[in-house]
């Protein structure tokens, strides 16, 4: 909490329209989660603070994505009698970790049609499934977009969001936002265990009659670090000499055991 | 102590992981097989992706069988000759066995297919090692002498061509019924992520007819290279081998190992039997129930999603 990172060099991303327009800032206590071999999760703090002369009620709004990954989803299905799977069908788009925190339900801070734009809350997320269309022809009409799941595919999408919440990896917080003073919020970031590695972007909005006025994005990094990376990256690099290593290891440890209990 | 596994990319409880190592290798030893279908459905218990856990048990079941093929050789108790074929047919299995997996996992059937291996292949040799290992214990209760062993070997075992002696096990059959026998249990081996003693033990027993102090040092030969192999294809085909996971079970499992096979001495062997068909009958009902049950979740995600 102590050591905020300075503010950015760069140029705001949306610069206030006019002198006294409202403008919103925050700043993530850590920026880089490393996973280490005791990595169990990890919290992360965002601190921000809303620049507003008037006297508008103001709404907040945290958005925080993963980096991309897609899904796959099967369905069981019962085939005489035996529960089977069904034919996977491939999401694209996804986050692979997604939280959306606001400091009121998101439904009473903006429209159906503004959050879908943004993406706001997980019922808004864009996933889809180009796998699962395809264009054929018919009845004589070439170049048709047919979707194999039809009218399944609001199934398919929501059991994705729900599987991902159970994960941890999804979450729509709607009262994450905290303001702890008069234009001085405070969110807090839960990141499992299975979260995934890579870059993941923050996005802070400023809502004001449900219009989305002023917003900022900040970036955090989670990667493996030490020995924890070192493994990972042989073993996804070079996993032939990888197998080998790790196939001599467990034969020599089962021939040093039996050469230590023959002495005994 | 929890401890982050780098590949399955999951958090596990470093002591409970080298205990179950132990308890499996204890079981592994005192039963003379790999104890990979016990490890595979217990890790997938405990939140290790089944594809982490079946390409890792390879390593362990590896490692438990040369702690303990190592003792069967010092006592003489391993044919060579059929070690070799056995195996020859096991890199065959189980290099279509990865293929297989892979194909199975990208067509999303793999744990079907994994199920209902175990479901068969585990229910049907317990129920039959259970039948006939209660019996032997009956019929020494009642004092009476066990039938006498049908000696005729089947004629298919000599009909075949390609024949070859094996001395060692004073045998002079044709190699393809051994090397079909190590093809099928090289892709089990990489479909089910066991070693696969469960059922070449028996079928050297009962169908290539080998003798009886012969099977376990041999079979544990065929299962090492199988498994060494099936372990380092799965690493390279499909980067699924956390070593850190093989570190923890094969700390555990070498150590269990040992003391299962000294406290295997302390039992009969028709007891142990029907100890290790229970074991064995159980994990293949259990495996096999899901695909009975109504699901609570009838969706699924699958790991791999790039394939």
């Amino acid at each position: 909490m102590t050591d905020l990172p300075p503010p950015p060099a760069q140029p705001v991303a949306t610069p206030p329209a006019a002198v006294g327009a409202p403008a919103i800032s925050a700043a993530l206590t850590t920026t880089t989660v490393q996973v280490k071999s005791d990595f169990r999760g990890a919290r992360i703090v965002l601190y921000g603070a809303v620049f507003d002369t008037g006297d508008q009620p103001t709404d907040v709004v945290v958005m925080v994505r993963g980096p991309e990954q897609a899904v796959r989803l099967t369905r069981k299905q019962k085939v005489a009698g035996l529960w089977l799977n069904s034919r996977p069908v491939v999401f694209h788009g996804a986050p692979g970790f997604y939280r959306a925190a606001s400091n009121r339900p998101l439904q009473d801070i903006a429209t159906f049609s503004t959050l879908r734009r943004l993406g706001a809350g997980v019922d808004h997320l864009t996933i889809n499934a180009p796998a699962e269309q395809r264009v054929e022809t018919r009845y004589g009409v070439r170049d048709v977009v047919v979707s194999r799941l039809g009218p399944d595919y609001y199934d398919w999408r929501r059991a994705v969001v729900r599987l991902k919440e159970k994960a941890g990896l999804y979450h729509e917080d709607q009262q994450g936002v905290r303001f702890v003073d008069r234009g001085l919020f405070r969110a807090e970031i839960a990141l499992p265990t299975g979260a995934p590695t890579g870059e993941y972007r923050a996005d802070i909005l400023l809502f004001q009659d449900g219009r989305p006025v002023s917003s900022r994005a900040r970036t955090l990094t989670v990667e493996k670090v030490g020995l924890e990376r070192a493994l990972y990256v042989w073993a996804h690099d070079r996993p032939w000499s990888y197998g080998l290593a790790a196939m001599a290891f467990a034969l020599a440890a089962g021939w040093a055991a039996s050469a230590v209990f023959r002495r005994d | 102590m929890d401890i982050y596994l780098p590949i399955a990319e999951v958090s596990v409880n470093a002591p409970m992981i080298v205990a179950l190592g132990a308890l499996v290798g204890f079981i592994s030893g005192m039963f003379g097989i790999g104890g990979g279908f016990l490890m595979t459905p217990m890790l997938v218990f405990f939140g290790i992706p089944p594809a982490v856990a079946v390409s890792t048990m390879a390593n362990h079941v590896a490692a438990s069988s040369m702690s303990s093929v190592i003792a069967y050789g010092r006592k003489r108790a391993v044919d060579l000759r059929m070690g070799a074929v056995l195996a020859a047919g096991g890199v065959a299995g189980a290099i279509a066995g990865v293929e297989l997996f892979r194909w199975l996992r990208l067509l999303g059937q793999a744990d079907l297919v994994v199920s209902v291996s175990y479901l068969l292949f585990l229910s049907v040799i317990g129920g039959l090692m259970l039948v006939e290992s209660v019996g032997a214990i009956l019929r020494r209760r009642r004092g009476d002498t066990a039938p006498a062993r049908r000696d005729r070997r089947p004629v298919w075992l000599y009909g075949l061509p390609l024949k070859m002696r094996f001395p060692r096990s004073r045998l002079y059959i044709s190699v393809i019924p051994p090397l079909a026998l190590g093809a099928f249990v090289g892709v089990l081996s990489a479909i089910m992520g066991v070693g696969g003693g469960f059922i070449l033990v028996p079928a050297m027993v009962y169908i290539l007819r080998m003798p009886a102090g012969m099977v376990v040092g041999t079979s544990l030969l065929q299962i090492i290279v199988t498994t060494a192999l099936t372990g380092v294809l799965q690493a390279g085909r499909n980067q699924t081998v956390d070593i850190v996971l093989a570190i923890l079970l094969i700390a555990g499992g070498i150590v269990g190992a040992q003391y299962g096979a000294r406290a295997s001495y302390r039992f009969r062997a028709e007891e142990l039997r029907a100890i290790l068909a229970l074991i064995v009958l159980v994990v293949g009902l259990r495996m096999g129930l899901g695909l009975f049950l109504t699901p609570e979740e009838p969706f699924v995600l699958m790991a791999g999603a790039n394939g």
